[in-house]
């Protein structure tokens, strides 16, 4: 943004234009920023201070609000108990998608089958599937098969709700894949699964880990299906957690202290991945939103 | 493959079937399973529950179009129809808009536009539970950010119990998606934006365009088809709203800022409907899934091209 770009303006006002841009870019960061902000300080502070005064930052780093809900409050369970489901779940979700696409995924790209044209139709057509309107079938098949309340009945769920996308994502991450290794060690008599395992896979573990790190946020964070399958606090995962640690109205204020911190800790896991894999994050987001 | 250079026996023919056809088929099995049993089995339960009339226990009662008959005169289901119309397309203007706005002045490397960059994203990672109930202690009327705010610079008339009046409530909610996810269109226009060659910013730099017609003539134009895709994925996504209108206010107050996801949640698992639950359902997944294949179509179609 040079003055000689700016062709028939004069220097002055193309510098004023400047200024006002980059006003509103730092207007809008503390937009966004701020809300985050105010998430991180409040889960610091005393009830009183949270009260009187939203804005200032906390006096000390006050743990109390953590050590409340980490070690569970009155009819609440410990916020570690929910962290444990939500790792579990996220954990064995993630496996199980990545394994079940990425053999998906390479059939599609590499194999030559019959109706193989029609399993690709098929994916597609099961991404613009909103799995909200699954959700009554879904509830009482897990309950007939004493799913319900069961960490796996939402491992599968949550597996099954990745698998078009990524089956998807992985097709075209083999497609894009030299095909010539693969072929040698056919040639050499290799099995096509072993292609698959010892060739395929050591050289795609970035692709893969990349689209681990797409799914994570959206498994971390699903409520719907959690809130219906999962009607025991004993089995119950993050996003549940902040509800379950809402203020109720008849303890008073006093409880939003510890909300702000299940808040927190409901949101780090996610915060901290964000700034350990940015690029893959944008640029993953970015390839699923334009392919 | 073969080992063998016999005669081609039904062995032979087998295994070399098995090898360059048949192995795949295994391949895709898991998948495959998965979305019959927990996708394709429930959306067929889904449409066949829609014709009956179901408690829950007991023997389901057909009805035929009874629950579509009786959708039609719901006017709190017009209502929800009508909020997540209205959230979809708000959500959709403003996430895109402000998207788009900000991946144009990010791309000319304004000072410090790593740091803008990785603010305006950062709430896209939250969990839309956080931020709702984040938002909701924000806009509380006594003692929230949002009112301790105004009544501070004095304008203690503007101070309103955003989430408690019918009159605010579907606003206030609105703006919370826009305030968190601004940052993902953002992110895809500017990498759009940036795989612009850069001989047609030369050339356009040649022949002496000022920078508003840099923008709106030339970048826009040809990210066009990127921000089309973004804006109809957004509103796909925000069709399906649930988890924050769950969190902020459960479709109140006066079902106010009820959705399809929150009304089809309540006329299922609140009052035991299961039957009008699952045509709402029906409804949703027709939208939902046209304006899905639309835009697969749409996209297929107009691939970027320099």
């Amino acid at each position: 943004m040079t003055n000689t770009r700016s062709g028939t303006r004069s220097p002055a006002i193309a510098r004023l234009l400047k200024g006002t841009l980059l006003a509103a870019l730092v207007a809008w960061f503390l937009i966004e920023l701020y809300p985050v902000i105010f998430l991180l300080t409040t889960s610091f502070k005393t009830d009183s201070e949270i009260l009187s005064a939203p804005f200032a930052w906390p006096s000390g780093f006050h743990f109390a609000n953590y050590v409340r809900v980490w070690l569970g409050e009155g009819a609440n369970r410990p916020m570690a108990l929910y962290m444990r489901n939500s790792i579990v779940v996220t954990a064995s979700a993630l496996a199980l998608l990545l394994a079940v696409s990425a053999l998906a995924g390479y059939a599609l790209a590499r194999g030559r089958f019959p109706g193989s044209a029609a399993t690709q139709q098929t994916f597609l057509l099961c991404l613009a599937v909103p799995v909200h309107v699954l959700i009554i079938p879904v509830f009482f098949m897990m309950d007939r098969f004493g799913l319900r309340n069961d960490l796996l009945g939402l491992t599968f769920m949550y597996t099954t709700m990745g698998v078009p996308f990524t089956v998807l994502l992985m097709r075209a991450y083999f497609l894009s894949f030299p095909v010539e290794m693969e072929e040698a060690a056919l040639i050499d008599g290799c099995s096509r699964f072993g292609v698959f395992w010892r060739i395929v896979i050591p050289v795609s573990r970035n692709a893969i880990a990349s689209m681990a790190i797409i799914n994570i946020s959206w498994v971390w964070s699903e409520l719907f299906f959690a809130l219906v399958l999962m009607d025991r606090s004993e089995w119950q995962t993050m996003p549940l957690a902040v509800i379950a640690y809402a203020p109720k109205a008849m303890m008073g204020e006093s409880t939003i202290g510890p909300q702000f911190a299940a808040m927190v800790s409901a949101a780090m896991p996610l915060i901290i991945v964000y700034f350990l894999f940015q690029r893959q994050i944008t640029k993953g987001m970015t390839m699923g939103a334009i392919r | 493959m073969a080992r063998g250079k016999s005669s081609p026996g039904f062995g032979w023919r087998l295994t070399r079937w098995w090898n360059q056809q048949g192995i795949w088929y295994l391949f895709l099995a898991p998948a495959i399973l998965l979305l019959l049993v927990f996708m394709a089995y429930p959306l067929a339960d889904s449409l066949m529950l829609s014709f009956f009339k179901w408690k829950g226990l007991g023997p389901r009662k057909f009805i035929g179009l009874s629950n579509f008959e009786d959708l039609l005169d719901d006017r709190f289901f017009w209502g929800a129809t009508w909020h997540t119309l209205v959230f979809a397309l708000v959500v959709t203007l403003g996430t895109v808009g402000i998207g788009y706005l900000l991946a144009i002045v990010i791309s000319r490397r304004v000072p410090g536009w790593q740091a803008f960059r990785v603010g305006y994203y950062l709430p896209v990672m939250l969990s839309v539970v956080v931020v709702a109930a984040l938002w909701v202690r924000i806009y509380e009327f006594n003692w929230g950010l949002l009112n301790t705010f105004l009544r501070a610079i004095g304008l203690d008339a503007l101070a309103l119990p955003w989430l408690a009046d019918v009159k605010y409530a579907l606003g206030a909610v609105i703006i919370v998606p826009i305030w968190q996810y601004a940052g993902f269109p953002m992110i895809v226009t500017l990498a759009a934006i940036e795989g612009i060659p850069q001989d047609l910013h030369d050339a356009a730099t040649i022949d002496g365009v000022s920078e508003w017609q840099r923008t709106w003539r030339l970048i826009f134009p040809l990210v066009r088809p990127v921000v089309a895709s973004i804006s109809i994925l957004q509103i796909i996504f925000s069709l399906k709203v649930f988890d924050l209108v769950w969190v902020m206010t459960k479709g109140s107050p006066g079902n106010s800022t009820a959705v399809l996801g929150t009304f089809l949640f309540r006329q299922g698992f609140e009052t035991q409907k299961y039957g009008y639950a699952s045509a709402v359902a029906v409804v949703m997944f027709l939208i939902v899934f046209i304006l899905t294949y639309l835009y697969q179509r749409l996209v297929k179609f107009e691939a970027v091209e320099f």
